[in-house]
């Protein structure tokens, strides 16, 4: 049923699919080229997910808001907690895809991209987590029409404000390690960690608002 | 006979509408007529049956099990077709079936199939390009596919052309063969209950006005058309609903042999569903 749920969010998507894909394979490129690899593919990747988990999440939830078909299916046997996980596995979706892409595209292109290490996925995991956490339960509450303007402006100055926060970290020359007494892998697995777990809680608060909404 | 669904004492409040103590029942092999003018709460009620609008009191049960503590297996036995459609525009009609058909345990895609076919729709076409009837009968097509033993529609025929509405009729009376099935189908056009409905309950204004099976409707009230002499104070308060005009009158009654007593040389026709209805509502 989830899966169905799913694949349905990716069908409502669907005119924007080949876009994405050009721009989920051309993006990375070019932020990596202009960017020296320095970041180590982390920028590439992470400016590439935001904005393309952004795009095909908001002409979903634009179709949603649009046709109302979460009333019908909410009379039928799903329940309205499935529409919420199925929605929160359809960012992770989003998300699988665009690294799979960029690892295919990076292992194509060795010259132009570096393959994205731990570290670099579980910061974007992270960020993308941080973001839909607050911005879907938001959705749910006020609607899309009140949470996109939210939405956009967040969405765009996280890679304006990602370098400065980068920066910033770097030039204190903090040690994670003597701080969390973890190897540094284990510290990078936390950041997946971390990121689920924020990702659960806010399922949890959306189901909460959207069993108590009326369709 | 069976009831198939109690609601008891529903109660929802909105800031400007309420449903205020909405108790009916529904009974096995009826097909029950929701009636009501726009706005009266008839959409409220069935959203609120469906558990997509919260209620702020009472209870639903079909076949005498709580929705709220067995909504999904009680789903599995509800048909819906909604007046608005609620489809995904932009998906054709396979693939919005491929979104709903998985819900349902009881799925039968060949009855789908035969549904596609006898409707004339075609499963690549896109949801955006069929008519308004063309859309209802996919809703139907989609209802009748998983052997659901109620139906639920809201206000289906709103927007369709007689022919369209004819068919839809047939349809309902053709579900109706089967023995154990409901058929719950609320509108504000009557005239489509006069052939089929066995029960009708009127809602206005939140609250149940009527209840009583179609026949007994119409056998009490009658319609009584007269010189406008015959009315005095006495007599005027023997209609529900009374129309003048300087050559006589016409008036709806549900006292039909005090008016034969008192009001000799009326004559005393059988109302339309939409006669009694407007006599209560007050729009007449």
């Amino acid at each position: 049923m989830l899966f169905n749920l799913v694949k349905k969010d990716f069908i409502l998507a669907k005119k924007y699919w080949l876009l994405m894909l050009a721009f989920a394979i051309g993006a990375p490129i070019y932020v990596e080229t202009q960017t020296h690899t320095m970041s180590g593919g982390l920028l590439g990747f992470l400016v590439t997910v935001l904005l393309s988990e952004y795009m095909i999440f908001n002409s979903v939830s634009m179709a949603e808001d649009k046709y109302k078909g979460s009333a019908l299916l909410s009379a039928t046997p799903y329940t309205r907690k499935t529409l919420i996980k199925a929605k929160y596995l359809f960012i992770l979706g989003i998300f699988v895809g665009c690294y799979i892409l960029y690892t295919i595209t990076a292992f194509l292109l060795p010259s132009y991209m570096v393959t994205l290490n731990l570290l670099s996925l579980g910061i974007s995991f992270l960020i993308v987590a941080i973001y839909y956490g607050f911005i879907v339960p938001l959705q749910y509450r006020f609607g899309y029409e009140k949470v996109r303007y939210i939405s956009f402006f967040a969405i765009f100055i996280v890679p304006f404000l990602f370098p400065y926060i980068w920066i910033w970290f770097q030039s204190r020359n903090i040690d994670w390690q003597t701080i969390f007494l973890f190897p540094s892998v284990i510290q990078e697995l936390l950041l997946f960690l971390l990121a689920l777990l924020i990702g659960l809680i806010s399922m949890l608060v959306t189901i909460r608002i959207y069993s108590q909404k009326d369709l | 006979m069976n009831p198939i669904l109690e609601v008891n004492g529903l109660q929802k409040d909105f800031p400007a509408f309420s449903l205020q103590d909405v108790s009916f029942s529904l009974l096995e092999g009826c097909i029950t007529g929701f009636i009501g003018v726009n706005g009266a709460g008839k959409t409220t009620t069935i959203k609120t049956i469906l558990g997509l609008v919260l209620k702020d009191a009472g209870s639903i049960k079909l076949w005498g099990k709580e929705m709220d503590r067995n909504e999904r297996e009680l789903k599995n036995h509800i048909g819906i077709v909604f007046d608005e459609g609620y489809f995904y525009e932009d998906m054709s009609i396979r693939e919005m079936k491929n979104v709903i058909a998985p819900s349902y345990s009881n799925w039968d895609e060949a009855v789908f199939d035969n549904n596609l076919k006898r409707f004339q729709l075609q499963p690549r076409q896109k949801i955006s390009t069929l008519s308004k009837g063309m859309r209802m009968k996919y809703g139907i097509a989609l209802a009748l596919s998983h052997h659901a033993d109620l139906l639920i529609m809201d206000e289906p025929t709103s927007g369709l052309d007689p022919l369209v509405r004819s068919e839809l009729m047939d349809i309902l009376l053709e579900f109706m063969q089967e023995k154990g099935k409901g058929v719950f189908f609320s509108t504000h056009i009557t005239s489509d209950l006069d052939k089929i409905a066995d029960v009708l309950i009127l809602i206005d204004k939140g609250r149940i006005v009527l209840n009583e099976g179609k026949d007994v409707l119409l056998d009490k009230h009658g319609l009584v058309k007269g010189d406008q002499r015959l009315l005095d104070q006495q007599t005027r308060k023997m209609f529900l609903t009374l129309h003048e005009t300087e050559y006589g009158f016409e008036g709806v009654t549900d006292k039909k042999s005090e008016v034969r007593r008192y009001m000799k040389g009326v004559l005393i026709e059988r109302p339309t569903i939409e006669n009694i209805m407007l006599a209560y509502v007050g729009g007449e």
